[in-house]
């Protein structure tokens, strides 16, 4: 039986991203039923009845519709313009764009509080009935949507960089001959990419769907927090689950409408021939005003935030106590988002490997799968975790910290795999070929000649693992056995009853944690791949 | 005796079907050509033989071995013994000359001493000494065409499988490495399967010519015959 090695293997990983992912999803519905020991859809028809579900119900979908909304109508043009024209600094731009995705998003709320709050710095600056104005912005739906926004703007951005990366030059050449660049983007560029476009709105919709820390923060009602309430306030497993139920059938409903009319859409990628080449809009006069524009919407929603945070924590003081009381956890932090990111590495590359080669009929489910674990909210995940090994022989996992690692495992693997996928379609399949004519087995084949070939996404991955794993709140939150918490959930604690000062040293001990270590690998991974060019 | 034979083999992607009951059989020795516009199915050929697609119904055997049959493949490309040169050389990048030539030597787990030998005897038949250590990146066309070559001969398949291998290269060196192809032939008396949709291109290499239309051979004969043949049309 040829194919053995290969097949065993990666069915053993497809079994282990099931057993990790579903089934606690699973064993969470099952026992959603269950109760008394009999089955009983109580918990759900109080869920119905409850006039209360349909106002959170209403509250998510105004909250995940309005960020959606801006996301798309600022990141997809912002995405042309740092992707595609002459402006200075694109790249730096890029980078500061998507700074806010990789803190922990509550962290960008109290930033905000800092500024905008009833005793924030604008308070101090222009008194009392202006900061009561901007307070009562901050602590409502606009609140809540400025602040995602702020989070998911790089998400259109960078898939509008990257797809128009891979539409063929020639096209656009072509489309030049005869239009100008305007048209060219309205009738070319963008429709080619509008996958990607479309992909970016149903992420941010449903990221912005599941999201608890930020709502929860600024006190709007919606379906995570109070599913979360219901589970750590009061330890009404059934209802929570309850709760969570329709987090996972709007999930399912959208991703099950990405399926229909997205995927059969996709254009092919460039020709390899015309890698490295592609055509650049040149800004001409808007150049200046253009950076100007830029340079005002990068200050207002990434640098101001965290140098509010930098005035409010100002004084050793502050830093000293924060690390008094948070060092253990900035450790465990920085402990389980390593080994987190490393593992995701790991099998992100298989179930890449798996999604590109189709190797395994059903493949295209095993990526939907990662993509509805990474789309469902935190909460739902760590629900199921706990509902899974909870028990009284599986303490191994559920009273240490495996199971903050299940659950980065169970969310992430999506970003990993589909980074090894990206990676694999830019390599010419007869690379692998050529060693298989030439005798090589499976497992020669993919040592000595694809993942040699595939070090930038491993890299790439493991950093998108680590940044992801410590930005991580919904998860950990529920289910860190004591002694265990990380940084983000020591935070959130302690904020119940520790000073601004020292929530905002934390913060920026929080924020220097996630961008040194990034930065530094940014860097070698960037000194790498010039050094292979050259 | 048959080095390849394809019995009735058809294969369709989708409703679109490629090959149509195709039959074809090679001897030890031959240098057969397939020619045919671009799109005729003659990669697919190709790769049916070495392994990498399986064919929806037929059989392809390998020296009297059945190695695919009926949308099965009984023998994986790794224990097929086919040498095959890619249209785009595929040389991995990220190796040097010298190890992408050892690299199915190891494979075979062929022992340090002797893998030396048998490389240094490649680079020397298909004049690349000197070149040893440098990546693929650093050669010419030329040169990285020799180098796939000698790749796929390191393990002196009795097949070697050959995909438009001068394609890339400018009209002055194709006409060159067409000569250096057969005296490579001529000397180490391998097999050899030759596919291009350029009609000088076939008649400098083969021994004998199969024309291919839409997925189904409609011509098969010596050099002579096909040049014949075409003068006809
Ligand atoms: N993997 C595939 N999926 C779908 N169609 C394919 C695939 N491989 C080849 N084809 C189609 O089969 C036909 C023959 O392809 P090929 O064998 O590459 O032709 P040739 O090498 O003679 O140019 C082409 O029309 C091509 O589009
Ligand atoms: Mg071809």
């Amino acid at each position: 039986m040829p194919q053995l090695q290969r097949q065993v293997f990666l069915g053993s990983i497809v079994v282990l991203l099931l057993i990790v992912g579903l089934l606690p999803l699973l064993s969470m519905l099952f026992k959603s039923m269950i109760i008394d020991g009999h089955f009983s859809l109580e918990a759900y028809r109080g869920l119905l009845a409850s006039r209360h579900q349909w106002v959170l119900m209403r509250h998510s979908l105004a909250l995940s519709s309005w960020v959606t909304l801006l996301t798309l109508l600022v990141g997809v043009p912002l995405g042309v313009i740092l992707g595609k024209t002459d402006l200075p600094l694109r790249r730096t731009f890029a980078v500061l764009f998507v700074t806010p995705l990789l803190i922990p998003s509550y962290i960008v709320a109290v930033s905000w509080f800092d500024l905008l709050g009833s005793e924030g710095l604008l308070a101090d600056l222009l008194g009392n009935p202006v900061a009561q104005m901007t307070n009562s912005f901050l602590f409502s739906l606009s609140g809540c949507v400025a602040v995602l926004f702020t989070i998911f703007l790089p998400i259109p951005m960078l898939l509008t960089m990257i797809f128009l990366r891979t539409i063929d030059p020639s096209l656009e050449e072509a489309g030049r001959l005869v239009s100008g660049w305007f048209g060219v983007l309205k009738g070319i560029s963008i429709p080619l990419i509008l996958p990607a476009v479309l992909l970016a709105a149903m992420l941010v919709f449903l990221l912005s769907f599941g999201e608890f820390s930020v709502p929860a923060y600024l006190r709007y009602d919606v379906f995570p927090v109070e599913s979360f309430t219901q589970f750590s306030a009061f330890y009404h497993f059934q209802a929570a689950t309850a709760a969570a139920v329709p987090l996972v059938a709007v999930t399912l409903l959208l991703l099950l409408a990405e399926a229909l009319f997205l995927q059969e859409k996709t254009y092919p990628l460039r020709p390899s021939a015309t890698i490295g080449r592609s055509m650049t809009i040149a800004l001409g006069p808007y150049r200046k005003g253009v950076f100007v524009l830029i340079t005002l919407l990068g200050f207002v929603i990434v640098i101001l935030p965290i140098v509010v945070l930098l005035i409010e924590s100002a004084g050793m003081d502050a830093y000293r106590e924060a690390l008094d009381r948070a060092g253990g956890s900035l450790l465990h932090s920085l402990y389980y988002a390593a080994l987190g990111a490393t593992l995701l590495t790991f099998v992100g590359f298989f179930v890449g490997y798996l999604i590109h080669h189709r190797t395994v009929r059903y493949w295209r489910m095993i990526d939907s799968v990662t993509i509805f674990l990474f789309a469902l909210p935190g909460t739902v995940i760590g629900i199921g975790l706990i509902s899974l090994w909870n028990t009284p022989w599986t303490n191994f996992v559920y009273a240490t910290p495996m199971i903050i690692i299940l659950g980065y495992l169970a969310k992430y693997t999506a970003l990993t795999s589909r980074i090894t996928a990206a990676q694999l379609a830019q390599i010419s399949p007869s690379m692998e070929e050529a060693a298989q004519v030439a005798g090589a087995g499976w497992f020669r084949r993919m040592v000595l000649i694809v993942i040699p070939l595939s070090w930038r996404a491993l890299l790439a991955g493991w950093i998108v693992g680590y940044l992801f794993s410590l930005r991580d709140t919904e998860i950990t939150m529920l289910v860190y056995p004591p002694g265990y918490e990380t940084l983000p959930v020591r935070i959130y604690t302690l904020m119940a009853n520790g000073s601004p000062q020292l929530i905002a040293a934390l913060c920026i001990i929080m924020i220097s944690a996630t961008l040194l270590p990034a930065a530094l690998l940014w860097m070698l991974y960037h000194t790498m791949t010039t050094k292979e060019i050259k | 005796m048959m080095i390849v034979t394809m019995d009735d083999v058809s294969k369709a992607y989708k409703t679109t079907t490629i090959l149509d009951k195709l039959s074809l059989g090679i001897k030890e020795g031959e240098r057969v050509v397939l020619l045919g516009p671009s799109g005729c199915g003659k990669t697919t050929t190709l790769r049916l033989i070495a392994g990498f697609v399986a064919p929806d119904s037929g059989t392809v055997s390998i020296a009297g071995e059945s190695v695919s049959r009926d949308g099965q493949i009984i023998k994986p490309p790794e224990e097929r013994k086919v040498g095959m040169v890619f249209q785009d050389f595929a040389l991995w990048p990220h190796l040097s000359v010298k190890e992408n030539i050892e690299f199915g030597l190891k494979a075979k787990g062929i022992a340090k001493a002797k893998r030396e030998e048998q490389v240094r005897k490649m680079l020397v038949v298909v004049d690349m000494d000197g070149y040893a250590d440098r990546k693929p990146a650093e050669l010419s066309g030329g040169q990285q065409q020799r180098t796939a070559l000698a790749r796929a001969l390191a393990l002196q398949p009795k097949l070697l499988l050959m995909d438009e291998p001068l394609f890339s290269l400018d009209q002055e060196l194709n006409s060159r490495l067409r000569r250096e192809i057969v005296l490579l032939q001529e000397k180490l008396g391998f097999t050899m399967l030759y596919v291009t949709h350029n009609r000088d291109e076939a008649f400098a290499i083969a021994t004998r010519i199969v024309m291919m239309q839409k997925g189904r051979l409609e011509f098969d004969g010596s050099v002579a015959e096909a040049e014949y043949r075409l003068r006809q049309v």
